[in-house]
């Protein structure tokens, strides 16, 4: 039996829009810790991995691990029928075949009642491991958003160098190249758009920016994130919220021989 | 920038697959590059292997085998030697499951025997392998797959495909009887091979073991070894996974459902070519380019895929999991259903290993192209249902021999009467060959292929083939192939000639059906033509005025192309099949039963005289009547009976164009070409040709020309023609819209052709203002005869003599408002 009461609905909806472009179906893993998901998109390039830990919810009860697959298209349609202010509940039976959403508006005068439809969904649990990446850059999000939206323009995949002095955002395509470089900054004043750099080891790499455009659609959710990078493994890209987290893994683009 | 989309890996994920988790393999390459044992300029190598041990080594040990099973087999067939045809198999699955030397010696045994044995019925040699020489002649090939020639086939150089398929009739029936004895041969000495499978009893089939027998078929052009690779899988089917000997079928012939269910695969190569894009990440462009270099989808996704390192790895693709997608996509339909079939495909791709990603692009594009026909696989089904007894090692060998051949002719004849695996399959499952016979027989509402007649080049050659039996001479229409089917819940239908179902194309047949049975049928089969009409000169149109006519949402009150129904034969009446009986029992039978209705519905015109002279009477006759000539057909005997889907000696047509005197050749310019795809990659698939005329020096687009060339012609003609690579066309050559080639030509080469008909084109402008203001004439059926070297372009057929072999053709005037939209030609 599942019970959780999210005070700002919006949220939930921020979360599917961040999601719900990379991947179509997958389970929502409920435990007392809280709801977590963890899905890959369907080329197996790029792993969505969410975390709503059971603080953020008022109440919440789970007295038993539960699955829940659902068809992520649908439930964002549900979810478009609930007010940004509105109080989500969301309930599930151990047994039970849907899931149950109730929006309460603010002054508690309209409840609506949902029932979603769940399903089977056939997925195994990865293991990512703890990595210690070499570099690790804390930047605001919207900046990180435009950057791969104005690089977009020109090419399909973005070459991410990280140095002391900061971090540098190139692409180079047929009608011609670009390059963002933000420096590493402590500005005091305006926290959000600090750039910081963490760095063991110099890094370069290349990814794909159809994906990484897409993992920007988590932008609303927090005004910074983290690009956590290695030479051979994923991409991490996260966005922290006041309880949980999204997580994005992207594999990076490898050179072509031909 | 050149780019690579590597997938998604940290370590693997159950401790199953650890070779070494991703840490580890950093810290070895790390190590590497500290102690500089490697050189520090190699990292993208290590990048790419490093994640993937295991996956890498699985398929490195593939490759290997691969190499190896293909080297030994090179020495097989430069050993020339037939009957040794089992042995790369082995090899294949000596790589896939472990290596037994035991079997292998057994084997190697038989291989001696078995020679012996051969070598004592060596008379049947030589023609086997002249057979197949033909069958391995691009042109004659039902294999070959290249749309062009697909398409041209059909009609393209009847006599030779219709003497190819008598050899090829005579040389499957050796085959099946070497076959069987070499089956036979094999089971009575008790070799168990069969258990080397890669599944176990009970699972689903891997889509991979699948992949391993056609990539096996694929590389031989031997039949019988084709045959041999087939029956083996399909007893490990049938031994092991019963349920999935259905959609093992389908996927082996490429198919969703029965034809007449009309479900069919053939995505566009731009939608997979996206899939693969989107799959890999590799740029559009380079996959392009690689398309266009290899000319394969299948193995450009294969390679798009093999450099690929993975590490949370997907699962297995299953043959139920593959199908039923395939299924999906194909019968997926509207809103945004392409990005649904991209998003599909992506998920199969994804997951293929090896060889796999080929097979399913292959699949997917709805051509296999691996020399399996289906009467191989019907056979091969026959075979293993025998072989897949319980008791089959106590039957003696002779007997088993015996069986094998006649369960084939079985299965085959009762897959021609009911061409539905859906039913058969199951049946033999349940009910062996026996039961498959009692359990399948000829049922209204399952379209049969018709039987087919062999063409013949003179009235002559009626009278060598049927000295001294009784026949009879039927008009040849010029339409529609149409069987109607009435179920015994007085439903009814019309299948096309291709077992598609028409009855949306032909609602007011539909309509007009119940006159023209009589009260005392309750189901039958008519076997017709379907003709286009002139309800005011009461007289036939001729085929082009048919094809304007809709197919699909046709609405009674829009019909402007009448069409009349001429009955030549019937197969099934009141729940009994008549396909036994002889056609003169069957005539009776069908004029009994069914009343004319004047220009609805009429039963073929006939003769039976054996004269030459009225013979000939009655063909000009047919044609004054705007048919196409004559059908002679066997009247009497057990010859008399109805072949479905056969070529049969025992109906032969004779046709206006093929008589000696019609359809004198004519000499074309080449002006372009199109890049070949499929068998002719690397060369030009085919050729558009212009005639020439000298009052305005232009150059005048005719056809489209893709038939006639032998794989050495087509080599010669891109040697040539590479030479006189013009960027554009000429501006004196007048073009079609729809006549865009690959690459253009200046006009040198001049080409003789020969053709069926000459027709009006709205596509083409050969002669345009001579017959029709704004229409050209093109040609019907082109094909390619030799390389005129003594003509000049100038000298080429003028526009004038197009015109006048036009008009010379003894076809109904078409109004040139009944020609639009009608195009003659096929594409590529």
């Amino acid at each position: 039996m599942l019970e959780a009461r999210l005070q700002t609905g919006a949220l939930l909806k921020k979360l599917l829009e961040a999601i719900k472009e990379l991947i179509t179906d997958a389970n929502f893993d409920c435990s007392d810790n809280g709801i977590a998901l963890q899905a890959m998109d369907n080329s197996h390039v790029a792993l969505v991995a969410l975390l709503l830990r059971h603080d953020g919810f008022e109440p919440y009860r789970c007295d038993r691990s539960l699955a829940l697959g659902v068809n992520l298209l649908s439930l964002s349609k549900v979810l478009r029928c609930a007010g940004n202010d509105d109080i989500i509940t969301l309930k599930a039976d151990d047994t039970a075949d849907v899931l149950s959403l109730t929006f309460e508006n603010t002054d508690n005068d309209r409840i609506s009642e949902y029932e979603l439809k769940l399903m089977d969904i056939d997925s195994e649990h990865l293991g990512i491991p703890d990595t210690q990446y070499d570099a690790v850059v804390s930047m605001s999000s919207a900046e990180f958003m435009r950057i791969c939206k104005d690089l977009q323009v020109l090419s399909d995949s973005v070459q991410i160098d990280v140095t002391k002095e900061g971090v540098k955002f190139a692409a180079k395509g047929e009608l011609g190249s670009g390059a963002v470089t933000l420096k590493q900054s402590a500005n005091v004043d305006k926290e959000d758009d600090a750039t910081l750099i963490e760095l063991q080891q110099n890094v370069s790499l290349n990814f794909s920016l159809k994906y990484l455009v897409n993992f920007t659609k988590a932008t609303p959710l927090s005004t910074r994130v983290t690009l956590s990078m290695s030479g051979e493994v994923p991409l991490l890209v996260e966005y922290k919220m006041e309880a949980g987290y999204v997580r994005y893994y992207l594999a990076p683009k490898i050179g072509e021989d031909n | 920038m050149s780019l690579r989309q590597s997938r998604l890996s940290f370590g693997p994920p159950k401790p199953a697959l650890v070779a070494s988790t991703a840490n580890s393999d950093k810290n070895e390459a790390k190590v590497n590059k500290d102690a500089g044992s490697e050189p520090t300029s190699k990292p993208s190598e290590e990048k790419s292997k490093t994640p993937s041990n295991d996956v890498e080594m699985e398929e490195e040990e593939t490759v290997r085998g691969g190499s190896k099973s293909k080297k030994r087999e090179r020495r097989l067939v430069d050993s020339d030697d037939e009957d040794t045809a089992q042995e790369p198999t082995n090899a294949a699955e000596e790589t896939k499951v472990h290596a037994s030397t035991q079997e292998h010696r057994e084997e190697e045994l038989a291989t001696t025997t078995k020679k012996l044995k051969l070598d004592a019925a060596s008379p049947k040699k030589p023609k086997t392998q002249a057979i197949e020489k033909i069958s391995q002649n691009p042109l004659t090939t039902p294999e070959v797959t290249d749309d062009l020639i697909e398409a041209a086939e059909k009609e393209e150089a009847e006599l030779q495909a219709a003497q190819a398929d008598d050899i090829e009739q005579a040389a499957e029936a050796v085959e099946i009887k070497q076959a069987a004895a070499k089956w036979a041969d094999m089971f009575s000495r008790s070799s168990d091979n069969l258990e080397a499978a890669s599944w176990k009893k009970g699972e689903p089939v891997p889509y991979a073991a699948l992949c391993q027998t056609f990539e096996l078929i694929e590389a031989t052009p031997k039949r019988l070894q084709i045959l041999d690779y087939l029956v083996k899988f399909l007893i490990q089917v049938i031994k092991l996974s019963p349920e999935s000997l259905l959609t093992v079928i389908y996927l082996s012939i490429n198919k969703l459902c029965p034809e007449y269910e009309g479900l069919e695969l053939g995505i566009g190569e731009s939608l997979l070519l996206k899939a693969i894009a989107e799959s890999t990440g590799r740029e559009m462009k380079k996959i392009k380019a690689d398309y266009a270099e290899i000319g394969d989808l299948g193995i450009v996704a294969m390679n798009s895929r093999s450099n690929q390192p993975t590490m949370f790895k997907p699962k297995a693709l299953t043959i139920p999991h593959v199908f039923k997608t395939l299924k999906d996509i194909a019968s997926l339909s509207g809103n945004s259903s392409q990005k649904q079939k991209v998003d599909k495909i992506k998920v199969l791709l994804v997951s293929c290993r090896n060889k796999e990603a080929k097979f399913l692009m292959r699949s997917l594009e709805g051509k296999l192209r691996i020399g399996l026909a289906e009467r191989t696989v019907v056979v091969a089904l026959a075979q293993a249902i025998v072989l897949s007894r319980p008791d089959i090692k106590k039957i003696s060998k002779d007997k088993l021999q015996h069986e094998l051949e006649q369960a084939a002719d079985v299965v085959k004849s009762v897959y021609s009467e009911l061409p539905c695996y859906d039913l058969i399959v199951p049946a033999l499952l349940k009910g062996d060959i026996k039961g498959l016979q009692e359990a399948c027989k000829l049922t209204p509402g399952i379209p049969l292929k018709p039987m087919l007649a062999h063409p013949t080049k003179a009235l002559t050659d009626i009278l060598d083939r049927f000295e001294n039996i009784a026949f009879t001479c039927e008009y040849k229409y010029d339409g529609e192939r149409a069987q109607i089917h009435k179920l015994d819940d007085g439903s009814m239908r019309i299948y096309s000639r291709n077992s598609e179902n028409m009855s949306a194309k032909y609602p007011d047949v539909m309509e007009r059906l119940v006159k023209f049975a009589k009260a005392n049928t309750r189901s039958f089969v008519l076997d017709c033509e379907a003709v286009a009409w002139d309800r005011e000169q009461k007289c036939i149109l001729p085929f082009q005025v048919l094809s304007t006519r809709k197919r699909k949402d046709v609405k009674e009150e829009d019909i402007k192309v009448q069409v009349c129904i001429f009955a030549f034969d019937l197969l099934y009446l009141n729940g009994e099949s008549l396909l036994r009986e002889p056609l003169s029992k069957r005539r009776e039978l069908l004029l009994d039963h069914f009343n004319e209705v004047d220009g609805e519905f009429a039963f073929a015109k006939s003769m039976n005289s054996t004269q030459i002279e009225d013979i000939q009477i009655f063909l000009d006759q047919s044609v004054t009547d705007n048919c196409e000539g004559l059908m002679v057909k066997t009247l009497d005997g057990t010859e008399a009976s109805y072949e479905p889907s056969k070529r049969s000696r025992n109906w032969l047509k004779v046709k206006k164009d093929y008589l000696a005197g019609v359809g004198d050749s004519i000499d074309l310019v080449v002006i372009g070409a199109y890049i070949g795809k499929g068998k002719r990659t690397g060369v030009y698939g085919g050729f558009l040709l212009a005639c020439y005329d000298p009052d305005r020096e232009e150059y005048q687009s005719i056809c489209k020309i893709g038939t006639g060339f032998s794989e050495q012609d087509l080599e010669d003609h891109y040697k040539e023609l590479k030479e006189h690579v013009i960027p554009a066309p000429r501006s004196y050559y007048i073009l079609g819209e729809g006549n865009r080639p690959d690459v253009w030509f200046a006009p040198e080469k001049v080409w003789e052709i020969k053709c069926a008909d000459l027709s009006i084109s709205p596509v083409y402008k050969a002669a345009i203002g001579i017959v029709d203001a704004t229409k050209g004439i093109s040609l019907r059926f082109p094909r390619f005869i030799r390389l005129r070297e003594d003509k000049s372009p100038e000298s080429a057929t003028s526009s004038e003599q197009i015109a006048e072999m036009y008009k010379d053709q003894k076809l109904n005037t078409v109004k040139s408002d009944m020609s639009k939209g009608v195009d003659m030609d096929f594409d590529y």
